[in-house]
């Protein structure tokens, strides 16, 4: 088993899922001995537990079945399309928000001022 | 056929322990932020650079730096993808291949992930995961272990391989009458140790835990 892969089990695991919920709730629970000057494998765990994080809440929603979690070709290709997803969302939010103006005086014509 | 059962259960439950085993050293590794290990009955152990080893590591790295520099025969990797160029061999057109190769492994990942948001069959999610294995796990390494021969005694390289070799001197720790110490104290001793097998050991695990340098 490869690192990597044993890295991924850990941070899909029950156990480190719930002390992940804990650490941002509760002051105090540490995920690792160190507070600061994390290492490379530490980084790389973190980013793995957000990652299962925003899984299982999907699937804890329903909006997807808990089999993405059979493969981890799946559980990346769920993340990247979610990430795409998000994504494009923003750019259509941020482009409804440029074609709608606050300032009515923007699109007012006044009339002109007769001799 | 009995005994046969039994047999396949105990290596079932052998396989288990060992991957809970595994799994528990990487648990305290990630914890502790340290890797022990053991090697001929010794323990031993690599941490995380203190301020101080930084900057020794740092030293070292930069006076290598001027030396390679200064010697004619060790070529800047955009200059060694040039004299193989002219014997025939295309560096270019291996990472354009590469870079093909992920385009497309994108957009089988995109699907899939789709896919999976709308619940799809098994079926059809074991299609992309099987297209997109060959190309993370077989294709594309392909690729990259002609580029990385290639390459291998680029300027650069060197200096990759340089640093790795520092690191493991830096971080190597001894356990002796309980107490931890530093297994080289200059980096002539660490050159000059023979045992190479334990040097590989502490040096793909002191990658692991090193910030990206």
């Amino acid at each position: 088993m490869k690192v990597y892969s044993q890295l991924r089990c850990l941070a899909k695991s029950t156990q480190f899922q719930n002390l992940f919920a804990a650490s941002k709730e509760i002051f105090g629970i540490k995920l690792f001995r160190n507070s600061f000057d994390f290492s490379n494998i530490q980084m790389i765990f973190l980013n793995y537990l957000y990652m299962y994080d925003s899984i299982m809440r999907d699937i804890a929603t329903e909006n997807i079945s808990k089999e993405v979690l059979s493969d981890e070709i799946y559980e990346d290709a769920y993340m990247l399309y979610k990430k795409e997803n998000r994504n494009k969302t923003v750019k259509d939010n941020k482009n409804t928000i440029r074609n709608f103006h606050l300032v009515p005086a923007q699109k007012m014509i006044f009339p002109k001022k007769s001799k | 056929m009995e005994n046969n059962d039994r047999l396949q259960e105990a290596t079932k439950i052998i396989a288990e322990m060992n991957k809970d085993s595994d799994l528990n050293r990487v648990e305290e590794m990630i914890k502790e932020n340290k890797i022990t290990f053991s090697y001929e009955e010794k323990q031993y152990r690599v941490r995380v650079l203190n301020i101080r080893e930084k900057e020794e590591l740092d030293g070292l790295r930069r006076k290598k730096f001027g030396q390679l520099m200064q010697d004619k025969d060790i070529l800047l990797e955009k200059d060694l993808i040039k004299v193989y160029k002219e014997r025939g061999i295309d560096i270019d057109k291996i990472d354009a291949e590469i870079k093909k190769l992920e385009t497309h492994n994108d957009s089988l990942y995109l699907k899939c992930g789709e896919a999976i948001s709308k619940n799809e069959s098994e079926t059809i999610l074991k299609s992309y995961r099987d297209q997109i294995y060959e190309i993370d796990m077989i294709k594309i390494p392909i690729f990259n272990a002609q580029k990385t021969l290639l390459l291998e005694f680029s300027l650069e390289n060197q200096l990759l391989n340089y640093v790795a070799m520092i690191i493991t001197y830096l971080s190597l720790d001894i356990l002796e009458d309980g107490i931890w110490k530093r297994l080289f104290s200059t980096f002539e001793e660490f050159q000059n140790y023979n045992n190479e097998e334990l040097i590989n050991k502490a040096g793909s695990y002191s990658m692991l835990l090193q910030y990206k340098i």
